[in-house]
């Protein structure tokens, strides 16, 4: 159990370092760096400890992402940033790389390289799975980002017009 | 004479401000968001139609209701969240201070001059990102040295590729070869446990994270021209990442 645990959080940590290493990559203020961490790695403990459960990848990525998304609008206002300079570095170690290697590679299979039509089936069905399950969860992705914007999109309308 | 000089002066300012936004990687409704602001502040309307590549903006007095519009034509994308950062607290300082025209400008253009990491800062945390990745699939630490290592070298081919202005696909598409070139060769000497997890994750450093989320944003927004541009843009980096590590693949002859 302990060593488990001890598995998620190194996983966890490592989420954390790819989420810095992004928002350097996307030039985020020095301020938010720590903040992109932290993010980082709650979504990533998040995600991994989901997976542990046998939870499906699209649901707890939904769920790790909108623990961002909700996550990063009191950041905002603590730290003075608008909230998409964290939460996308945050949301980043869980695009569907993985995923996408897989469909693409599938792909290339199928047409290049397979001529047995048995195998080929394999292989459309490993376009199919993996191509929508890295869809659904990129949609996933970009619906926890957009979390704050979606729900305060009024408040902001409203202070613009006083 | 007087409000169009300045109406044009007004719509200058804010092509600026939305095209330095929209190649920092905003999404639509951010740019559209921050260009309300300082219109208001400037006792201005206006209404924007926004491209990947142009932006059409009218503006519209308020007072006299003259109106002006100019076309502006985007330079290429670079992402700096920095910037982001720093127009949004612009525009949210601009109308509490009540902002002019001139002090506006003055801001834009000395937040133009901010720098960048430095080339080995980022070239380093991008590798350790590789890394981080790497662990994430699974991959023991020697793994991860070797995604270390590939995403390393991919980025500086990026990067140097990038100075010579060659096409932005081909750019990606040298730095993903290069990449899985090298992280191909722990699975050839079979090196750690999991080796395909380095190739896997060597390459995703060049996934067009930022263009991906914020086409599906800029789609639940209802921006559907935006987001699928950017999704097309996206959908482009990932066949000339995908093409970079089959031909590697091809190579080592793994399958």
């Amino acid at each position: 159990m302990i060593e488990t645990i001890l598995n998620i959080l190194e996983i966890s940590i490592w989420a954390g370092i790819a989420a810095v290493g992004f928002g350097i990559l996307f030039n985020i203020p020095k301020k938010a760096i720590l903040t992109v961490f932290l993010l980082g790695f709650g979504a990533g403990f998040i995600k991994t400890f989901l997976l542990h459960f046998q939870i499906n990848i699209v649901l707890a990525s939904l769920v790790s992402a909108s623990f961002v998304g909700l996550l990063s609008i009191p950041l905002a206002h603590s730290i003075h940033q608008p909230p998409v300079v964290f939460s996308i570095p945050a949301v980043i170690p869980m695009i569907p790389g993985f995923y996408a290697y897989e469909t693409v590679l599938s792909i290339m299979s199928f047409t290049f390289l397979e001529k047995d039509d048995a195998k080929r089936l394999v292989f459309m069905d490993a376009i199919f799975s993996n191509g929508f399950t890295m869809l659904f969860i990129l949609i996933s992705l970009s619906i926890g980002v957009s979390l704050p914007l979606l729900l305060l999109r009024k408040d902001t309308v409203k202070k613009i017009e006083n | 004479m007087d409000t169009t000089n300045r109406l044009k002066q007004v719509a200058d300012l804010l092509l600026e401000i939305s095209s330095l936004l929209m190649v920092s990687g905003a999404n639509t409704n951010r740019v559209d968001l921050n260009i309300d602001r300082f219109a208001s502040v400037l006792n201005c309307e206006s209404f924007s139609l926004i491209s990947q590549k142009t932006i059409i903006l009218t503006v519209v007095d308020i007072k006299t209701g003259e109106n002006y519009t100019k076309v502006k034509n985007l330079p290429s994308h670079k992402i700096d969240f920095t910037i982001l950062s720093l127009i949004s607290k612009a525009s949210w300082n601009a109308i509490d201070q009540d902002w002019s025209l001139s002090r506006i400008r003055n801001e834009i253009k000395s937040l133009k001059d901010q720098k960048r990491y430095p080339r080995i800062v980022v070239l380093i945390a991008v590798s350790f990102a590789g890394a981080g990745f790497c662990k994430i699939f699974g991959g023991d630490y020697l793994n991860l040295l070797v995604a270390f290592i590939s995403t390393f070298f991919g980025l500086l081919m990026l990067q140097e590729t990038h100075r010579r202005l060659f096409n932005v696909y081909i750019n990606v598409f040298l730095a993903s070869l290069t990449a899985s070139t090298i992280a191909s060769l722990g699975v050839y000497f079979n090196l750690g446990t999991q080796p395909e997890a380095a190739l896997a994750t060597s390459i995703l450093f060049l996934v067009p994270g930022v263009a991906l989320i914020n086409s599906f944003s800029d789609l639940l927004d209802k921006n559907v021209l935006n987001g699928m541009v950017r999704f097309a843009n996206g959908v482009m980096t990932v066949l000339a990442m995908a093409l970079g590590l089959f031909i590697a693949m091809l190579i080592f002859e793994l399958k």
